[in-house]
């Protein structure tokens, strides 16, 4: 999945933490791992790095580092997905889990293909779920429903929500009555000096 | 797209009135209107009908379909089939909310029929889902929407299109070779 420069998810995902080991010696950065007082990182230290410097550091023909699976994408959470995935609180587990899944791939590992095929069948499966609660829940709390959301599937709940608010005001005839943009109302009240001036 | 804008285009549709006034004929962009005598049934939009209805110089006849036995018919066919039926009309909903608003006077079992056209409208809802599920589950490329009204399609249109978007991105990982292209940009 390619990355937007400007969404703001996308940046905040580059932030998710991913486990790697380190395959050479990085000298001098020692500060960046708080569990030792060496100056260097050494070769085959366990460490976790922000997704945006992994993939930075990562290369197929000089190993600097492996990357590891995060739990979640690996074989015994990928079974529990196949086998329901309504159950799972995609929040906690993410809160990028698709974001995240994708960016995986640019790590090769043997099991891409499964994570990708997983990713794909987890979103098919929630899928119903969420259209039914963002189509339906009209006038009510929504934090319920939202809460076990991944972000991708919360931006859908929120476009779903607005068709069905969109259609409700227009059937209580809401939508006939003018309203003042929402730009409008954020102005502050212009002062008499400024009008003159 | 608005709801209210779909509203504005089914507000073109013709519908029959009783003037009660006489005019010669009016030229407008969009077509010639009348000329209107008192008593006799003429043909015009339905934003002109409302206009005069408020002002109380016309009676409006109901359409054809807005009849309580052919909407029972249209109700049961539609709960019986799977696939869609031909609605009454391309704006059936927001012909209905309009007329029975205003002119609930000139239209008989207004009731009735308000009921009856929200039961096909929500059946027809259900079955707009169930199919956009099954247009996802099977990761299906396109789809036919025959019989479908544009009211319908747009309570699910920005939905749906999200979704498929995103589909479309979980798709395209499944592709090897795709993420190596990309990787060479960092």
């Amino acid at each position: 999945m390619e990355e937007n420069f400007l969404s703001l998810d996308d940046i905040l995902l580059s932030q998710e933490r991913l486990p790697v080991r380190t395959e050479c010696v990085f000298p001098r950065l020692g500060f960046l791992e708080k569990s030792s007082d060496s100056q260097d990182i050494p070769e085959g230290t366990k460490m976790e790095l922000p997704l945006w410097l992994s993939k930075g550091l990562y290369e197929k023909k000089r190993k600097v580092l492996s990357v590891e699976l995060p739990k979640v994408y690996k074989e015994g959470w990928r079974t529990v997905f196949t086998a329901d995935p309504n159950v799972v609180d995609l929040h906690k587990m993410g809160p990028y889990y698709y974001g995240l899944g994708s960016q995986m791939l640019h790590f090769d590992s043997p099991e891409n293909p499964d994570i990708a095929k997983t990713l794909l069948q987890t979103f098919i499966g929630r899928f119903r779920r969420t259209m039914d609660s963002s189509q339906n829940a009209y006038n009510e709390d929504t934090s319920v429903l939202v809460g076990r959301l991944d972000c991708l599937e919360k931006v859908l709940f929120r476009s779903g929500q607005k068709g069905l608010n969109g259609f409700q005001s227009w059937e209580k005839g809401q939508a006939s009555q003018l309203t003042a943009s929402s730009l409008v109302l954020n102005y502050r009240k212009r002062k008499l000096v400024d009008v003159q001036a | 797209m608005d709801p209210s804008e779909v509203e504005f285009l089914a507000e073109k549709e013709f519908v029959k009135i009783i003037p009660n006034f006489s005019l010669d004929k009016i030229y407008l962009i969009g077509g010639d209107l009348g000329p209107f005598n008192p008593g006799l049934p003429v043909d015009v939009p339905v934003w002109l009908a409302l206009n005069l209805k408020q002002r109380q110089k016309c009676r409006i006849l109901p359409l054809e379909w807005m009849d309580v036995e052919k909407l029972e018919e249209i109700r049961e066919l539609e709960r019986k089939e799977d696939a869609f039926t031909p609605a009454p009309s391309p704006y059936y909903m927001e012909l209905t909310k309009l007329l029975l608003n205003h002119a609930s006077d000139n239209i008989p079992k207004a009731d009735e029929i308000r009921t009856l056209v929200k039961d096909i409208w929500d059946t027809r809802i259900a079955k707009l889902r169930l199919s956009a599920d099954s247009f996802i589950r099977q990761q299906e490329a396109h789809a036919q929407l025959d019989n479908l009204t544009l009211m319908e399609i747009n309570t699910i249109r920005e939905f749906l299109l999200d979704s498929l978007n995103c589909m479309y991105k979980l798709r395209s990982n499944l592709q090897p070779g795709s993420t190596k292209g990309q990787f060479a940009d960092y």
